[in-house]
């Protein structure tokens, strides 16, 4: 919904992603804002923000997936850790930064496909239980092979990100290298949506039978659905691990998972604003619920780490059913809703 | 030789607890049509009802019967059943399959939380039910709690089976398992199969909890349990309460003899990777499993 009096006279504005001045000016803003921030505010802030801005990548892997191509992906934490552990493993072979990050992006595309690989054979709910198949062997096989490989129960030690001579260590520069990738992730996310391969996802999505009469072969792109969205697993597993400076297999379990597909679902399964929304949302409540935990349960310090985690899972676990339940098109729809009454005011909205 | 029968002894019986808990994932979706993924917070549920319907309810100085503390379990194990059905699932009837398959997961934190929450994540003493020790039969050697569950777990498999496909009221709920707006139509209650599909869940699971860790240790790790018993009830067909302990023994047999003869020499690594390996393979090859119905959507 666009204020009246907004014509275009080619299709080039009418597809643009910010259509109106007012919108880039928010946009403009909005970055500004962000990165401005580390100048103005204390170290803590920064690293909730570097925090949001990986899980951000992660959770527009996801939304490639499950969003826009319809498969069920339960296993993005587990892909994440394949992106952190091959980032590890690559920086300590010596390769700079410039190759481990496409690196262990690939490998973890790859990784992906072969669990992709049943779509072959089964689709929908089938489909999903084979990535929780992948996020089950996870720690197995990690565990499984040999110490001085993987670093197995102990972990990884990561060295700090080295970008041609310049060390990338200090939280604030860390804040601003993840500040450009989430930049770059979220570029690649919002034209996606409006260019060939992104139609064709949808299109698998919406029927995959309608999809393959009109000449798409709904298989590959299943496929590529997988590899892109662990493409971006495997940026934010990267940034993850440069980010610890230490890879264990604790980081990525089945319950990270779980909370990224609930940032999806509570922001919105089907836009990428859905996206920003929900790892928003959950990622301030979070730390509000942490924040409170630490001042109402001071000095029992051991007592608040278990009883934390419970709550928030507790939390989590009825956004999500409550969004299940009420409003399946998540935050970004009651986004779209209140911008368009604020739009159409002073006239009454549809 | 007799090492390798011994092996095949064990594998079966632990197989047949994997059935049992199974059987408890299968009662749910073949009245349900829903696959819950948190079955294995449901057992440890379950136990952890028992425990203190047991034990804890000692610790406070009330000394509960075992036999009238099952009871109440099994009372709170209904309760809980209709809890889920009325504020879960039922707002979720004739929504897409996605939507039911993710108020599973999300319930799998949910339960998991409040069971740390409640509960503690400390490590308890589970009554012990049945008999320890072991039987000495020939050269070989039989776990007692494990051949009375294995019994036991093969009474309930025809008990259920009997129910399912003779019984009106289990025809019924194979209608709901079929389609829920089809069922709808016929006149079914949805309603009414979801409610009786999460109770008989639950006390499938509780029974499960009991034979599993009758005298052990109950913490909320025992809910991996859950993710063993999926590739089961896969390879038994999601569908087929016969199909979960044919398919427990073959996992059962398989793990065991994986565990004594490939893990020395892959770092432990083959006897939890097979039940997975496993149930990719049944989704590539036969994705309805040995018994299920051949319904899966196909490309």
């Amino acid at each position: 919904m666009l204020p009246t009096g907004i014509h275009f006279s080619s299709y080039t504005g009418e597809a643009a992603i910010l259509k109106t001045g007012r919108a880039k000016l928010g946009v403009a803003a909005l970055l500004l804002a962000l990165a401005a921030l580390p100048l103005l505010s204390g170290s803590y802030l920064v690293g909730i923000g570097t925090q949001m801005f990986i899980t951000l990548i992660a959770v527009y892997g996801l939304h490639v997936t499950v969003g826009m191509a319809g498969q069920i992906n339960i296993a993005q934490s587990a892909f994440v850790g394949v992106g952190a552990f091959a980032a590890a493993k690559l920086s300590s072979l010596g390769l700079p930064f410039w190759a481990v990050l496409p690196l262990s992006a690939i490998i973890t595309g790859l990784v992906s496909v072969l669990f992709a690989l049943p779509a072959a054979r089964v689709k929908g709910f089938y489909l999903a239980l084979t990535t929780l198949a992948a996020q089950v062997l996870f720690p197995i096989v990690i565990l499984g092979l040999p110490q001085d490989w993987l670093g197995g129960l102990v972990g990884l030690p990561v060295q700090p990100l080295n970008i041609a001579g310049y060390n990338i260590g200090s939280p604030k520069q860390f804040y601003y290298f993840t500040f450009v990738l989430m930049l770059l992730s979220s570029y690649a996310v919002f034209n996606l949506h409006r260019s060939r391969l992104g139609r064709a996802f949808k299109a698998v999505r919406d029927k995959d039978v309608a999809a393959e009469v009109m000449g798409i072969p709904v298989l590959r792109y299943k496929i590529t659905a997988f590899f892109a969205g662990s493409l971006f697993a495997g940026i934010a597993g990267a940034c993850t691990a440069w980010f610890l400076q230490f890879v264990t297999i604790e980081s990525f379990t089945l319950f990270a998972s779980v909370w990224y597909l609930g940032m999806l679902i509570v922001g919105g399964v089907h836009s990428p604003v859905g996206a920003i929304l929900g790892v928003v949302f959950i990622t301030l409540f979070q730390e509000g619920l942490h924040e409170v935990a630490t001042m109402v349960m001071r000095g029992q310090s051991h007592a608040v780490g278990g009883a934390v985690f419970a709550t928030t899972n507790i939390v989590l676990g009825a956004c999500i059913l409550l969004a299940l339940i009420f409003e399946p098109r998540g935050l970004a729809h009651r986004w779209s809703v209140l911008r368009a009454a604020f739009q159409l005011w002073p006239f009454p909205r549809q | 030789m007799i090492k390798f029968l011994q092996v095949l002894i064990d594998g079966t019986l632990v197989g047949l607890v994997y059935g049992l808990v199974a059987i408890s994932f299968v009662v749910i979706y073949r009245a349900s049509k829903i696959v819950n993924l948190s079955q294995g917070e449901v057992l440890v549920f379950g136990a952890l009802f028992l425990w203190t319907f047991t034990l804890g309810m000692k610790a406070i100085g009330y000394n509960v019967p075992l036999w009238l503390g099952l009871l109440i379990t099994i009372g709170a194990c209904i309760a809980f059943g209709f809890l889920l059905e009325r504020f879960v699932f039922r707002p979720l009837i004739g929504q897409p399959a996605f939507a039911i398959f993710m108020a599973s997961i999300a319930l799998l934190v949910m339960l998991r939380g409040t069971a740390q929450l409640v509960w503690t994540a400390e490590t308890r003493p589970f009554p012990a039910f049945l008999p320890g020790g072991a039987l000495q039969l020939g050269p070989f050697v039989v776990t007692t709690k494990l051949l009375i569950g294995a019994i036991f777990t093969i009474l309930l498999t025809i008990g259920l089976h009997l129910f399912f496909t003779r019984s009106r009221r289990g025809l019924r709920l194979a209608a709901v398992a079929e389609d829920h707006n089809t069922a709808l139509s016929l006149g079914v209650s949805v309603r009414g199969a979801i409610a009786v599909a999460w109770i008989l869940g639950t006390v499938v699971a509780t029974f499960g909890a009991i034979v599993f860790l009758s005298g052990r240790i109950v913490s909320l790790e025992v809910a991996s349990i859950g993710f063993k018993a999926l590739p089961v009830a896969l390879l038994g067909g999601l569908e087929s309460i016969r199909g979960a302990p044919l398919a427990g023994v073959l996992i059962g047999i398989g793990e065991a003899v994986a565990m004594t003869y490939l893990d020395p020499l892959t770092n432990g690594v083959a006897s939890n990777v097979l039940p997975f390996a496993v149930m990719i393979g049944v989704l590539l090859i036969r994705p309805q499993g040995l018994f299920g119905w051949k319904k899966i959507e196909r490309l």
